[in-house]
Formats: C-alpha cells, sequence, structure tokens
C-alpha cells in the first residue's frame, strides 16, 4: 500500500512537471491558434539563460534572484523579437506557415542558445533541499516517501496555474486575451491591439518555460534533452484539450500517473519500457474516442 | 419629526409606515436591483420618501379624495406612490403595466383618476395616447427620466422633481405632512383594484385600511411573518395578490421587499435574493419545473440517473417528511436526507427556493403532480383560495395539513357557507367595501347576512376543507344532463408541461370536445431532440407527431375522468390543436391569463362546428394583434382528431 | 397626441471620403467615392449585393486601406488607418456577421469595448491592484448603463454563444457603445431580425443618436427602416456612388430606381 501510493505520488509529481509544458503550449494555442513547436526550445533557453547566469553572477549577494529577473527580462525581450520578426510579417497568412515558422523559431533558439551559453551539462540548483519527506505515517506502517524537491516543485506548479487563471479570468488583460483567441477581427475593432497582446502572451509563455526549465533542469541538469521534453507534452494535450488550462494540468497528472503505475506493475510483464511510450499510446486511443480532448471545446454551433 | 405627535393606533397604511420609521428605521424596508447592484432602503428613507412624495403631490393639488394611478413594474418608488396617495386621504388605483392603452383608457376613467405616477416613457406615452379621452387625469408623473428630454408637455413632471418640490413644501408647511396622517381613518378607502374582468367590464373593487389589514395581519399571524422575512416583489402592482404580499403584509409584518431589476430577470434575481415568502400562480412553478426538466434532459447520463432516483424518493416520502408525519421508514428517511446533499439541495438552490418558509400559489388549479414535486423536495408550497374581493383569501392551508385537492379550511375570522346551488358564500372583515360607482353591482354580490358570493362552486370534504370544483356559471349540462365542468377538464389537460391551454366545450352537448394551445418551449423541446424542424408555433402545432404526443394527452386524461363517475361522460372525444397561441392581447385571455370561454367560443365558431360536425379538417383566417398594436391575419388549415375514450369505471367493475 | 419630436441639430463634416478606390486584385470594389457625414446624423448607405457597402465601411474603420484617396476624420486626413488607432480616434463598429466573443459573457464582452478607455497600465494591474480594480469598478458602472440602456440585463452573464440571433446583434451594439464612440458604423444593424426585433432596434439607433449624440454610418437592406431612420442615404451600384441626398430625393432618383429602389429585393 505504501509502495502503491509512492508511485501514485511519484507519477503526480512526474505529471505536474509534464502539465507546465504543456501549459505554455496552450496558452499561446488559445490567443494565437498557433501550435507553437518553440516551446520545448524555450524550456532549454529559459533554463540555459539562468544557469548560465547564476554562474556569471557567483558573486553577487543572491544569484538566484538576479539571475532569475535578468532571465525573465530575457525572454520578454525574446517574445517582443519574435512578435516583431515573425509574428508580425506573418499577420493573416495560414495557420501552417505560423508552425512552420515556429519550428524555425525552435531551430535558431537551440542554436543561438548553445552558442552563447555553451552546450555542456549544467547543474542547476536553486536551493531546495533534497531530502525526502515522509508523509502520511500515521496511516500507512513505514509512511510515503516523497522527494522534497518534486513537492516543492508541485507547489510551484500549482500556484503558477492558480495565477495564470486569475490572470485569464480577472484581469482586463486576460480579458483581451480570451477576445484575441476569440475572435481577431473583433478585437481589433474594439481597439485591442494584437501585437500587443502577441508579445504578452508569449512573454507569459516564455515565463511558463522558465519554470518548467527551473524544475526540469533542477531535477535532470540544463542540459540539451530538456528540449525534448516538449514532445512529452504532445500527448498530454491530446488528452486535456489544446486550449485548455485545466486540461493542461489534468492531462498531466493522467499521464504521469499511468506511465508511473504501469511501469511498475505491468512493465515486468512486457519487460519493461512501458514509461517511454505509454503516453503516446493513450494519446491514439483518444484520438480515436474523443478527439476534442477531456476539456477541449467541442465545436457545436446551434442551429 | 415635525407637527402633531404620531397617532397612537396604526391602523392605517401612513401611520404603520410611520411606525416601522420610529420603531426600526434602521432596517431595510425595500430593495431593487438597478444597474446590477442591489440598491436598498431603509424603513426610515421609506418613510423620507413618501413624505417627499406626498407633499410634492399636494403642492400640485391632490386634494383629499383624489384618486392616483399607479402604473409600472414593482418598484418601491411606486409602492411609495401608493402610501403617498393613502398619506393625503387619496385612493391608489394600480393598473396592470402590460394593458395597451385602450384598456387603460376605461379604467382610468371609470375610476376619476387625477393623478398618475407612472414608471417610464412606456406608460407615458400610453396616456399621452388617449389622453384625449380623459378629461379628469391632469397630472403625470415619470420615475424613469430615460427618453423624457424631448417631452415638453406641462402636465409631466418627473418623480425626482415632485420629491423636490414637496421637500421644499414640507419646509413651509412643517406641520401638513403629519395633519394629513392624522386625519386619515381606518374606514376610509385604501385601494381601489380592478377585477381582471372574465364576465363583463372591470370593476373597481374598493378596500378600506381596516380590511387590507385584517386581511394582512391574518395572513402574517397564520404563517408567522415578521422583520426579517423576504418577499419577492414581482407580480402585477395591481393584482390583488401583490397589494396583500407586497404591500399590506409588508407594512403590518415590517418585512422586506426586493424588486427584480426587469421582468426577464425575475430568476436570477430571486437566485440572488433567496427570499423567505413566495408567491406564484400554478403557471410560474409549472414554468419552473419544465426548464429544470428542459436542464435535466441535457445534462450528462450519470447526472439524470441520479435526478431521476432521488427525485423518485422524495416522491415516495418528501411531502411526509416536510409534513413531519409518521410512518417514514428509517432508510427513506436516510436517503432523503443524501438526496437532500446530492440533489435537492442544488435544486432548490437553483430555483431561489433556498430559503423559502412559506410559498402560495392560486389563481388556478394546480396540478398534484406538480404540487407534490415542490413539497417532496422540501418547499413549503401551500395553496390558498381567494378573489379581489376578499383581499385575496378565504382559505389558507395551515402547515402540515396540505391535502393535494383542496384549498384548506376558512382562515381564521373567515365564515365560509356553500348556498344550496353550490356556491361559496364568505363573510369577514376583510371583504370589500363596495364596487366604485357601482351600487347595483354591490347589491349583487352580497346576500341578506352580508355573505359575499364568490361566484365559486364548492363543497366541504369531511375535514373541513373547502373543495373548488369550478365558477358556479361555468357549471354545465351535458345534453344527456351529466355535469360538465369544464374547468375541471381543462386544469387536468394543462398538467401535462406540453399543453400551455386549453378550452374544453360541451354544455348543452352530446359530447366533450376541446382547444389545445401547446407549450412552445416543452414541445419545441420534444421536436428538436426528435430532430423535427418548424418554422413557428403555427407549423409544429400542426404537425401530425404533435397531434400524436397530445393526444396521448388526452387519452390520459380520458382514463382519469373515467375513473370518476360524476364526470365519466366528460372525456374529450375529439380535440384540436389552435393554430395560433391564445393571447391576452386578442382578449382571449384575460390579464391574469385565465381563458375567455365565451369570447372563444365565438372567436372561433367555424372550429367548434367543425369539431362537433365531425370533419377532420378546416380551414379559418385570424386576426391577430401584436405587440406594438398593429394587426395581421394568421390562416391555417387546422386538423382535428378523435381521442380515445374509456368505459366509465362502475361499468369496468360490472364487467 | 405623439411625443415631441427630438430638436437634434447636425453640426459640421465628422467624416469625409475624398475619392476612395479600392480593388482587389483587378476587380474594383469601390471607385472614386466621396461623401461626408456630418456629426450627429444618421447616415445610411444602401445599394444592391456586392455594390461595396461592407468594403466602404472598412475603409472608413481601417480594415482596408484605399488604393487611392484618402479619408479625413476630425480634420485629419489619413491615407492609412488601423483598425485599433481608428478605434482610439472614436470609431466603434459592428459587423455584418456578428464579431463577438461566443465564449465570452455578454458582460465580458461589452467590457472589452471598454479597452481604449482603460488607462491604468499592465504594471497597474499586477503591481497597484487598488487602482486597477477601482478603474475597473467605474468601467462596471458605464457599462451596466449600457445594459440598462439596451434591455439586456437578463443575459449578462449569459455566454454569447448561447443567445439567440436578435440579441447578439444587440449584445454587438452595446460593446461598440461601451467605447463611446463619436461614429458608430453599423453594418446591417438588423439583418435577419424578426420585425419585433428590427423594430426595437431601430429604437435603440434612434435612442443612441438622441442620447448620446452619436453619429451614426449604417448599412441596411430594409427600406423602410433605411427611410425612417436616416437623415441622408448614399447610393453604391457596383463600388460607385450613384445617388446622395435625404431619403426622399433618393427615392425620386432615376438612376437610383433603375440600379436599386426599382428592383424588389
Amino acid at each position: 500500500m505504501g509502495f502503491f501510493l509512492e508511485v501514485v505520488l511519484g507519477g503526480l509529481m512526474a505529471g505536474v512537471l509534464y502539465s507546465l509544458v504543456a501549459l505554455g503550449f496552450v496558452l499561446i494555442f488559445k490567443a494565437s491558434g498557433v501550435f507553437n513547436f518553440a516551446q520545448g526550445a524555450m524550456v532549454l533557453f529559459a533554463a540555459l539563460t539562468l544557469v548560465r547566469l547564476m554562474e556569471i553572477l557567483k558573486q553577487t549577494f543572491s544569484p538566484f534572484l538576479i539571475a532569475l529577473l535578468l532571465t525573465i527580462a530575457v525572454m520578454i525581450a525574446l517574445a517582443w523579437v519574435i512578435e516583431r520578426l515573425v509574428l508580425r510579417p506573418l499577420v493573416n497568412q495560414p495557420g501552417i506557415s505560423l508552425f512552420m515558422a515556429t519550428l524555425g523559431i525552435s531551430y535558431i533558439l537551440d542554436g543561438f542558445g548553445q552558442a552563447v551559453w555553451g552546450s555542456d551539462v549544467y547543474a542547476l540548483d536553486v536551493g531546495v533541499p533534497k531530502r525526502p519527506i515522509v508523509l502520511f505515517e500515521s496511516m500507512v506502517p513505514g509512511g510515503v516517501l516523497v522527494p522534497s524537491e518534486d513537492l516543492a516543485a508541485a507547489l510551484i506548479a500549482g500556484l503558477l496555474m492558480l495565477g495564470l487563471g486569475v490572470f485569464f479570468q480577472r484581469t482586463r488583460i486576460g480579458r483581451a486575451l480570451r477576445a484575441v483567441a476569440d475572435d481577431h477581427q473583433a478585437a481589433q475593432s474594439v481597439g485591442i491591439p494584437l501585437n500587443y497582446i502577441w508579445v504578452i502572451v508569449w512573454s507569459v509563455a516564455g515565463l511558463v518555460a522558465l519554470v518548467a526549465g527551473i524544475v526540469w533542469g533542477s531535477k535532470l541538469g540544463v542540459q540539451f534533452s530538456l528540449g525534448l521534453v516538449a514532445l512529452k507534452a504532445l500527448p498530454v494535450l491530446i488528452l486535456g484539450g489544446f486550449e485548455s488550462i485545466v486540461g493542461a494540468v489534468v492531462g498531466g497528472l493522467i499521464i504521469g500517473v499511468g506511465e508511473k503505475v504501469s511501469e511498475v506493475y505491468l512493465g515486468p510483464a512486457v519487460g519493461g519500457g512501458i514509461e517511454n511510450w505509454f503516453a503516446y499510446v493513450l494519446a491514439l486511443l483518444f484520438l480515436l474516442v474523443r478527439p476534442e480532448g477531456l476539456f477541449g471545446e467541442r465545436h457545436i454551433d446551434r442551429v | 419629526m415635525n407637527g402633531a405627535a404620531p397617532p397612537a393606533v396604526a391602523d392605517t397604511f401612513p401611520r404603520l409606515l410611520l411606525e416601522h420609521a420610529r420603531v426600526h428605521g434602521t432596517q431595510t424596508s425595500a430593495r431593487e436591483k438597478d444597474l446590477g447592484i442591489w440598491q436598498s432602503w431603509t424603513w426610515s428613507e421609506a418613510a423620507a420618501n413618501v413624505r417627499a412624495l406626498a407633499c410634492g403631490l399636494a403642492a400640485m393639488g391632490f386634494k383629499r379624495g383624489d384618486h392616483l394611478a399607479v402604473i409600472g413594474d414593482n418598484r418601491p418608488q411606486l409602492y411609495w406612490a401608493i402610501a403617498a396617495a393613502q398619506v393625503l386621504g387619496g385612493v391608489a388605483v394600480p393598473l396592470y403595466q402590460d394593458a395597451i392603452a385602450l384598456e387603460m383608457a376605461y379604467i382610468l376613467d371609470d375610476a376619476d383618476v387625477r393623478f398618475a405616477v407612472v414608471e417610464d416613457q412606456e406608460q407615458v406615452d400610453k396616456l399621452l395616447e388617449i389622453r384625449g379621452q380623459l378629461s379628469k387625469l391632469v397630472h403625470i408623473v415619470f420615475e424613469d427620466p430615460r427618453g423624457m428630454r424631448h417631452y415638453s408637455q406641462t402636465f409631466l413632471r418627473a418623480y425626482a422633481d415632485v420629491q423636490q418640490v414637496g421637500r421644499d413644501f414640507d419646509a413651509a408647511h412643517p406641520e401638513f405632512f403629519l395633519r394629513e396622517v392624522n386625519q386619515g381613518s381606518s374606514s376610509d378607502i385604501a385601494i381601489m383594484l380592478y377585477t381582471s374582468g372574465t364576465t363583463g367590464k372591470p370593476k373597481g373593487v374598493c378596500h378600506t385600511h381596516a380590511a387590507l389589514i385584517a386581511a394582512a395581519r391574518g395572513g402574517c399571524d397564520f404563517d408567522h411573518l415578521g422583520p426579517g422575512d423576504e418577499v419577492l416583489s414581482y407580480l402585477p402592482m395591481a393584482w390583488v395578490g401583490d397589494n396583500l404580499f407586497s404591500y399590506a403584509q409588508a407594512l403590518v409584518a415590517g418585512f422586506t421587499i426586493n424588486c427584480p431589476e426587469s421582468g426577464d430577470t425575475v430568476m436570477t434575481d430571486m437566485r440572488e435574493i433567496g427570499p423567505t415568502y413566495y408567491f406564484a400562480p400554478p403557471r410560474v412553478f409549472e414554468n419552473l419545473l419544465t426548464q429544470v426538466m428542459i436542464r435535466m434532459e441535457d445534462a450528462s447520463r450519470l447526472k439524470r440517473a441520479l435526478f431521476h432516483w432521488f427525485l423518485g424518493v422524495a416522491r415516495r416520502c418528501g411531502a411526509e417528511i416536510l409534513d413531519r408525519k409518521p410512518g417514514v421508514s428509517p432508510l427513506d428517511r436516510l436517503l432523503y436526507a443524501l438526496g437532500s446533499v446530492l440533489v435537492f439541495g442544488p435544486l432548490r438552490n437553483v430555483l431561489g427556493m433556498s430559503r423559502i418558509r412559506v410559498a402560495y400559489t392560486a389563481g388556478a388549479a394546480i396540478g398534484p403532480d406538480l404540487f407534490r414535486f415542490y413539497r417532496s423536495i422540501g418547499v413549503n408550497l401551500k395553496q390558498l383560495y381567494g378573489s379581489t374581493e376578499t383581499c385575496a383569501y378565504v382559505c389558507l392551508q395551515p402547515d402540515r395539513h396540505i391535502k393535494l385537492d383542496t384549498v384548506g379550511p376558512p382562515a381564521p375570522g373567515v365564515e365560509v357557507r356553500i348556498a344550496e346551488d353550490g356556491e361559496v358564500l364568505v363573510r369577514s372583515r376583510a371583504l370589500l367595501k363596495e364596487y366604485y360607482r357601482r351600487p347595483d353591482s354591490t347589491a349583487e354580490v352580497f346576500d341578506a347576512q352580508g355573505y359575499f358570493r364568490t361566484g365559486d362552486a364548492g363543497l366541504f370534504d369531511a375535514d373541513g376543507h373547502l373543495k373548488i370544483i369550478d365558477r358556479a356559471k361555468d357549471v354545465g349540462k351535458l345534453s344527456s344532463g351529466a355535469v360538465f365542468a369544464p374547468n375541471y377538464i381543462e386544469n387536468k389537460l394543462k398538467f401535462f408541461p406540453y399543453v400551455k391551454e386549453a378550452v374544453a366545450f360541451g354544455h348543452g352537448r352530446d359530447m366533450v370536445c376541446a382547444f389545445i394551445n401547446i407549450d412552445l418551449g416543452a414541445v419545441g423541446n420534444w421536436a428538436e431532440r426528435r430532430n423535427l424542424a418548424y418554422s413557428g408555433y403555427t407549423d409544429l402545432a400542426g404537425k401530425p407527431q404533435v397531434y400524436d404526443l397530445i393526444a396521448r394527452c388526452v387519452e390520459k386524461v380520458n382514463a382519469e375522468l373515467a375513473a370518476d363517475p360524476m364526470v365519466a361522460e366528460s372525456q374529450v372525444r375529439r380535440f384540436l390543436i389552435l393554430h395560433k397561441e391564445l393571447d391576452p392581447d386578442d382578449d382571449e385571455l384575460t390579464r391574469t391569463r385565465k381563458v375567455r370561454r365565451g369570447f372563444i367560443a365565438d372567436k372561433y365558431g367555424r372550429l367548434v362546428d367543425a369539431l362537433y360536425e365531425g370533419k377532420s379538417v378546416q380551414h379559418i383566417d385570424t386576426q391577430v394583434k401584436f405587440e406594438d398594436g398593429r394587426s395581421g391575419v394568421i390562416e391555417a388549415d387546422v386538423s382535428i382528431r378523435d381521442a380515445a375514450t374509456y368505459p366509465p369505471a362502475a361499468m369496468r367493475n360490472s364487467a | 397626441m405623439s411625443p415631441v419630436p427630438s430638436q437634434r441639430s447636425i453640426g459640421d463634416v465628422l467624416l469625409k471620403l475624398d475619392g476612395i478606390s479600392l480593388a482587389f486584385g483587378g476587380v474594383k470594389a469601390l471607385d472614386d467615392v466621396s461623401f461626408e457625414v456630418r456629426s450627429h446624423e444618421i447616415r445610411a448607405i444602401i445599394g444592391p449585393n456586392g455594390a461595396g457597402k461592407s468594403s466602404l465601411l472598412n475603409v472608413i474603420n481601417g480594415v482596408y486601406h484605399p488604393s487611392q484617396g484618402a479619408v479625413t476624420y476630425k480634420g485629419t486626413t489619413y491615407r492609412q488607418m488601423r483598425p485599433h488607432e481608428a478605434a482610439r480616434r472614436g470609431i466603434a463598429r459592428t459587423f455584418q456577421n456578428i464579431a463577438l466573443f461566443k465564449g465570452m459573457t455578454v458582460l465580458d464582452n461589452i467590457m472589452t469595448g471598454r479597452t481604449l478607455k482603460m488607462h491604468a497600465g499592465f504594471l497597474f494591474q499586477c503591481l497597484y491592484f487598488g487602482k486597477a480594480r477601482s478603474e475597473e469598478l467605474a468601467h462596471r458602472r458605464k457599462v451596466e448603463h449600457i445594459i440598462d440602456f439596451l434591455q439586456i440585463e437578463h443575459i449578462r452573464k449569459t455566454p454569447v454563444g448561447r443567445l439567440a440571433y436578435g440579441l447578439q446583434k444587440r449584445v454587438e451594439l452595446a460593446r461598440a457603445l461601451a467605447a463611446e464612440p463619436e461614429l458608430l458604423l453599423l453594418d446591417e444593424p438588423m439583418a435577419g431580425m424578426n420585425l419585433e426585433e428590427k423594430e426595437d432596434m431601430c429604437r435603440f439607433i434612434l435612442d443612441v443618436n438622441d442620447e448620446f449624440g452619436t453619429t451614426i454610418v449604417l448599412i441596411e437592406h430594409d427600406m423602410g427602416v433605411v427611410m425612417d431612420l436616416s437623415d441622408r442615404v448614399v447610393v453604391l451600384d457596383y463600388g460607385r456612388k450613384i445617388g446622395d441626398g435625404s431619403p426622399d430625393e433618393v427615392r425620386r432618383n432615376q438612376a437610383v430606381i433603375d440600379a436599386y429602389l426599382g428592383v424588389r429585393h
């Protein structure tokens, strides 16, 4: 029982991380209908920027905080540059052109990041203790072991999602974002400047990428493979729906738990490795049964 | 306050108002939702507003005995206008706000109205349209100035301006207001309410302060109403019920009235306020239930199953639990408690009925299923019986002694007698004083012992509860001599959600036939679920599938009628679905939406003939009036169906 | 006795179109169209389908940039103006095929109309919540007045996508009004409505013009509506202006009769 709980909790923690990456996709997809292939590259770029800046700023009183603020500035600048150089010239072009453009951004970011910051594996230590915490000791014999860094990650991710929810539903910028996502032309006619909104969306997506980068990076180390976590976000999106923030969260959790549990309990029977393909098979099933995802908007027009 | 000391006994409405302002002046007297926010007024503020308005009206020349028309949706300002008229020894005459100008002209003229306080431009325009015919109407006060900028007529005054004039007048004559209040007597006429006119022209029913206050106090004592109770004031102010619940009882008990933002927002506003005391005619309860059922059809399968299963539990034991009757099994109690958490509570909340202690319905018979539904989910819905002339009620159902098919025993202080011909006779302090300027009509409705003839046919059951069968004059006979109670049949038909109105014919005939109006919402939804396309009411009403649906309803009614030897012969043999909705604007319904059977029989004579001649289809052209007053013609070929009938129960038993 | 008619005072030229031409590929949508709109007037644009009416509105609010000619608005001449700039200068509009934010509530939709009236910037939104909040409340009050004005209280919290067509049109008008525009462009505000809805809409348009003094340019097919509502009418046919004047003048104009009125629409 204790072991099962540990597996489930481990899965939930992994799921939170998948959700974080998926969230970046959802934000941009909601606001501009573009599938941003560069989200993975942004995660890597953000983490790399942070870790290298921390190294440079080692002598200051708080290298993490200063580097964090600087990285945020960099991500906002990046959003601005992308809007200027890529999105604006491509306005009113078909979605596939924009998708191809994000593919390009992805490669440029990878290359640029590694050219500037180097391509080694860097350890990211943000000061969270790595000692595991024991939970539910009274209920389960021996309790359940949870790495405290995972707990911190889940906490951060939860706060981020809560913040985004408030941002989207309660603020007028959020309202403007929803308006743009709903109808570009109408949004412009009420005076919402699309360019400005795009910069904000890409900035927010950049910040989400940064958080994902910090969490993933401190777990796995900042390295090239970080960009590949984007691939895990894809099945999460198919599960949760491309337009739903809640969907990204729930989808991530389902996949996280699913792959850990099946790896542990079914793995031995099929020779292991389930963790690597579980998510994709689940996504495939969903595409067949419920293509709009769990929380996606079913497009039904009332006659 | 200036002037003489306030009067000792609060025996008129102005005195009650001042009493509340003195005793609990800071408590809320009225609320209204405006611009999305609930605005509220304390009893002191209400009294100050009434004072300013009364003084303003006096400054404009309002004399004791003058009549003041009040026209508009329920708004605190309009209730204050009633009070202001009563302060000045005048009589308030509330009118139905959706009446067309011509109907208003009749009442304004009949009631000798000199002043009118109206809600907005819409009502002002109506009065301007008929002003030529109204030599007596000299002042119109409008509450909402929107759209009124370009109206330069001098007899038009803004409510706020009148109040300002009143404040100045009050400052100059500080003793005036209380002197006027003191001059009032409880035997003065306080209000004139026009009967809906199911028969002949509307008549002004005059009620004294004493009668209304007696009725209000009786009701408040009966249901233990007091400060802290909340009522939703949304039914027409011209209707006696609203006058009792939102004005007389509010002033007697000191509870809070809540006025909705507009007629369309009542549901939402009710949810926000959560009234503790509520009144609605059966059709409102029916509409609410229909809406809930429609929403449930769209809900997920699990929710739907849960909903229906727990409703089953409620049907079994909900009403008994509400009545605290013994004999409910502990298992049922447990299941009901679970249902309260999962289904009934949320349902009551959606309906805005979470806090209701007392809810009444009246005005028409309520379907037993409908009635039981509300009681079973824990809403203390009761029936009352009464009329404009009896200050709204004669009988009230006491808590925990509810019978579905009776209206309860006579209320405290009310004597009820059944005449030999079955007519219900009533004597109490809360009867009308007279019909305005119609001594003959007044004499007609009172018998030698001072009993009021209600015009309803009824009987007492073994427990002394009154059971109303029909209008006394409507009860007719089939050519075979069997009793024909059209309302009884129509109500049974209307208990189906698909049937909005029904009109039964049969007096002096050899069989019963009926017109049906389908409910566009319920049948429309039914049709949508079957992918049955339709372009509007007329189209939908003519569909053979809809005829099949209605035929099933009619046949179920026939089966019920067959079970009762008294009415077994009244089974509906043939029916048709009318090609247009019956509408008060076309005089087919009264403003309280009762069918005017005689008028309809005349207007659609060809259809009635076709029913009895055995035709299967009949062409008809019908004049209709649109909301803006223009008219047009609807043409249709109306189909006629035969309905299956059943052998009477007695015969079946012997077979 | 009828209400005293309003004493509206038509003012100076607010908007002037000068030799506007617009081409899509080889097709000329507009060909040398000139006319002016005076402040406070209701100006109708009529013409057969494909006459270039919507294109003209799109030129005025900057969706299309004319290949020739210039638009003068409030004394300033523009060759190119972008839609959100037009909005900033006080031009609001509705669309022929309702362009509301379908997934958002009526209230949120109308609030977006206030976008340009909001001053607390993004940083204020995050850092200085109090000011942004009180501003939001002030805007909400304004929007509630519009909701009251157009009598849509009952659908305040309803997602727009669930509303009937006629109500959506009304919500779109509300959103345009929320910007407190000086110039309101209405693209077939009554298309697809039933008689009663049309009459309501007519009354609202007149009320808006009267109460707020808003100048209105509208495209409409229902000739009865056009004749009742508008002070002056521009008639387009195949991208050219073929008539301009009061409803009566236009009705008598032979070219107009041939092109449009004579033909049953």
